[in-house]
């Protein structure tokens, strides 16, 4: 028994060591030793073995589920516009010879709408985790699927050992060392005076604290079209899936942070980071303050060496299956835009971050135990706004684009709606529709 | 009892699929949405529905969500409302919208007309006193119609008088001046809505869905 601290003291030492030559040194120079690349493929092909045993077995009921889980279109709606549909709804009655324009008929026509978005909505799709086409052998994605073959299940008990004995353990020691890292080394480099040399080591300190990170989640970025890539003196907008994009984009160049100022462990990152290279962080107080916020954002943008901003218009983080309504204030500076497109690859692990089901913690955790993290980066020619365009225009212009690189759905709502109620303009709007129709046409009847 | 399509695991379902008339693979799907909605909890509660931002465009929002919690549509002849309801009170109001199958018979296509039409009837009769009075049937033209506009009260208040009393004509015939049209019963309202082809136009369809339904 007395042997076992030592004992236990060495393993742990040879460990460190292991971790730091085998992972943090080639992740802090940016090459590969060639381990994650072994472990990604010897993954995908399992989970693809896993995939054919799976559907073997239901062979037509995945087949119909793949097809029905798709999102777009669980239900059939008549494509015709309000008129139209009225205009059907009323021809089998005949004209009332007095009165305007009205029938209780016309209800049903809004009773089948409502009924429609009871069953099946755009928006409230958007705020919980993608459904996945066939098992990926994780615990949290199992929710229909039944016992198929013992092998099946063994690889899944494997799955569990490796991923919360071996994989997470090392995870989160990487993780810690990156975040100390980090204020460790950007204090240091804040130390230093104004040289040249300072914002290079800046950024390089950043990129390996960053790079070290993404290997604490095995993630596995491709980074497409690098041609367009931020310049310094623009803006990059993304769309937003949870934290964690910031770290993916990060891997592979520097970028000034907005953000508001937090308490705790943010705080402290917060504050090292602003010793070595300038970032946007704001009070709570400023937050509501818009011309303040306009004014430190063009003045950030305005100075040609400080880094692009890294901002994310949507406001909030949804699921990675479609870009909601972008907020037009960072693209009322009329500065360059440069937008980024970020797909998540679901079948590895899911990435979004329901902030009212999880906590920070529990999902960084969560993200510790799947199998890796695997995303696609599109970096898109720059915008500009042009002439007779309006910020709302532009911002819609720019998801669009972002939208159809990235295969998402482009959606004009606000991903506000997690929270808050729709506005009451939006409410009036089929009332005014409706009213138009009944009342105008009473007004040109009645003489 | 024929070509039963089992789904390992949700033996429930078959119960479910008898009352109500849905496939499996409705149920399950209607099932995975219920949950959606109720955030992973086994009741639906009222400020659920007022999450999903299409219905909070609708106009006559209050009284579709109202429907789901009226026991008159939960098929046991009951009355009143309720506050929560769970996935099978869900399901059996879902499935006033199912549409008529292909082989129905003509007696089989009129009850579900029927069914129908007495759902929507009692969507607008909120006092549950059989009739759709002229005050409930004010209420409708005044939610369908914008208050914003530069349209008073009064003008909704004519519209509505003027329809009813078309309705009164058709329903009732001939009527003295002294005579007082208490409101529209639910005999008279399928006389209005005779030439409807309600069972073709309330419908929700499913696309893509195996749609057979277990033979009886």
């Amino acid at each position: 028994m007395e042997d076992f601290w030592p004992l236990a003291l060495w393993a742990l030492e040879i460990w460190l060591y292991l971790i730091v030559g085998l992972i943090m040194v080639p992740a802090m120079f940016g090459f590969s030793l060639g381990v994650s690349e072994t472990y990604m493929t010897v993954l995908v092909k399992t989970l693809e073995w896993a995939t054919l045993k799976i559907q073997k077995v239901y062979a037509e009921e995945r087949a119909l589920q793949a097809s029905a889980s798709n999102g777009s279109g669980l239900i059939k709606r008549e494509d015709g516009s309000m008129e139209k549909e009225l205009e059907e709804l009323r021809r089998s009655r005949p004209k009332p010879p007095v009165g305007g324009d009205f029938t209780l008929s016309d209800s049903f026509y809004f009773t089948r709408r409502g009924i429609e978005s009871i069953v099946e909505d755009e928006v409230t799709q958007r705020f919980s985790s993608e459904e996945l086409v066939s098992w990926n052998l994780l615990t949290r994605t199992n929710v229909d699927f039944q016992y198929i073959s013992l092998r099946l299940t063994l690889l899944y008990g494997v799955g569990i050992l490796v991923r919360y004995c071996i994989l997470a353990p090392l995870r989160i020691t990487l993780v810690c060392i990156g975040l100390t890292w980090l204020v460790i080394g950007t204090s240091a480099v804040g130390l230093l005076p104004n040289w040249r040399m300072k914002s290079w080591l800046s950024e390089w300190v950043h990129v390996m604290c960053y790079r070290i990170c993404a290997r604490g989640l095995s993630a596995a970025i491709l980074y497409h079209n690098r041609e367009n890539k931020p310049q310094k003196g623009g803006i990059c907008v993304a769309n937003h899936t949870s934290p964690i994009d910031i770290v993916i984009l990060c891997n592979d160049g520097c970028y000034a942070m907005v953000g508001q100022v937090h308490g705790g462990l943010m705080g402290v990152l917060q504050r090292a980071m602003v010793r070595s290279c300038p970032h946007v962080w704001f009070e709570r107080s400023e937050m509501k303050d818009r011309h303040l916020v306009s004014k430190r954002l063009t003045d950030h943008v305005n100075d040609k060496t400080k880094l692009p901003i890294l901002i994310f218009p949507e406001g909030t983080c949804i699921n990675n299956t479609s870009v909601m309504m972008f907020k037009k204030g960072s693209f009322e500076i009329g500065a360059t835009i440069y937008p980024v497109a970020i797909k998540y690859d679901p079948k590895f692990g899911d990435a979004f971050w329901n902030s009212s089901k999880y906590s920070m913690v529990s999902y960084l955790l969560r993200m510790m135990t799947s199998w890796a993290l695997v995303c696609n980066v599109w970096y898109l020619p720059a915008m500009h706004q042009q002439a007779g365009e309006d910020a709302v225009q532009f911002a819609n212009r720019v998801k669009s684009a972002i939208a159809h690189q990235g295969g998402l759905v482009d959606l004009q709502w606000d991903g506000g709606l997690k929270r808050a109620k729709v506005k009451e303009s939006f409410k009036e709007q089929q009332q005014k529709q409706y009213s138009s129709m009944v009342v105008g046409d009473e007004s040109s009847s009645s003489d | 009892m024929g070509a039963l399509q089992s789904v390992p695991g949700h033996p429930e379902y078959v119960d479910l699929a008898e009352k109500t008339g849905f496939s499996f693979e409705q149920i399950g799907i209607l099932h995975k949405r219920f949950k959606q909605l109720s955030h992973n909890e086994d009741t639906l509660l009222r400020e659920h529905f007022s999450k999903i931002p299409n219905l909070e465009c609708n106009p006559i929002r209050s009284q579709i969500i109202g429907a789901f919690f009226d026991r008159r549509n939960f098929r046991q002849d009951g009355e009143g409302t309720v506050e929560e309801i769970g996935f099978e009170e869900f399901l059996v109001i879902m499935s006033h919208f199912r549409p008529p199958t292909l082989h129905m018979t003509e007696e089989q296509r009129e009850s579900v007309r029927r069914d129908k039409l007495r759902f929507l009837f009692n969507m607008h009769d909120t006092d549950n006193d059989g009739t759709i009075t002229l005050e409930e049937y004010r209420h409708v033209v005044e939610e369908l119609l914008s208050l914003s506009e530069a349209m008073e009260k009064d003008t909704a208040k004519s519209i509505a008088d003027a329809a009813m009393l078309e309705v009164a004509s058709i329903s009732m015939g001939h009527m003295e001046p002294d005579e007082f049209y208490e409101g529209i019963t639910f005999e008279h309202f399928l006389k209005l809505l005779n030439g409807f082809e309600i069972e073709s136009r309330m419908n929700v369809r499913f696309l893509n869905m195996d749609t057979t339904t277990l033979c009886k």
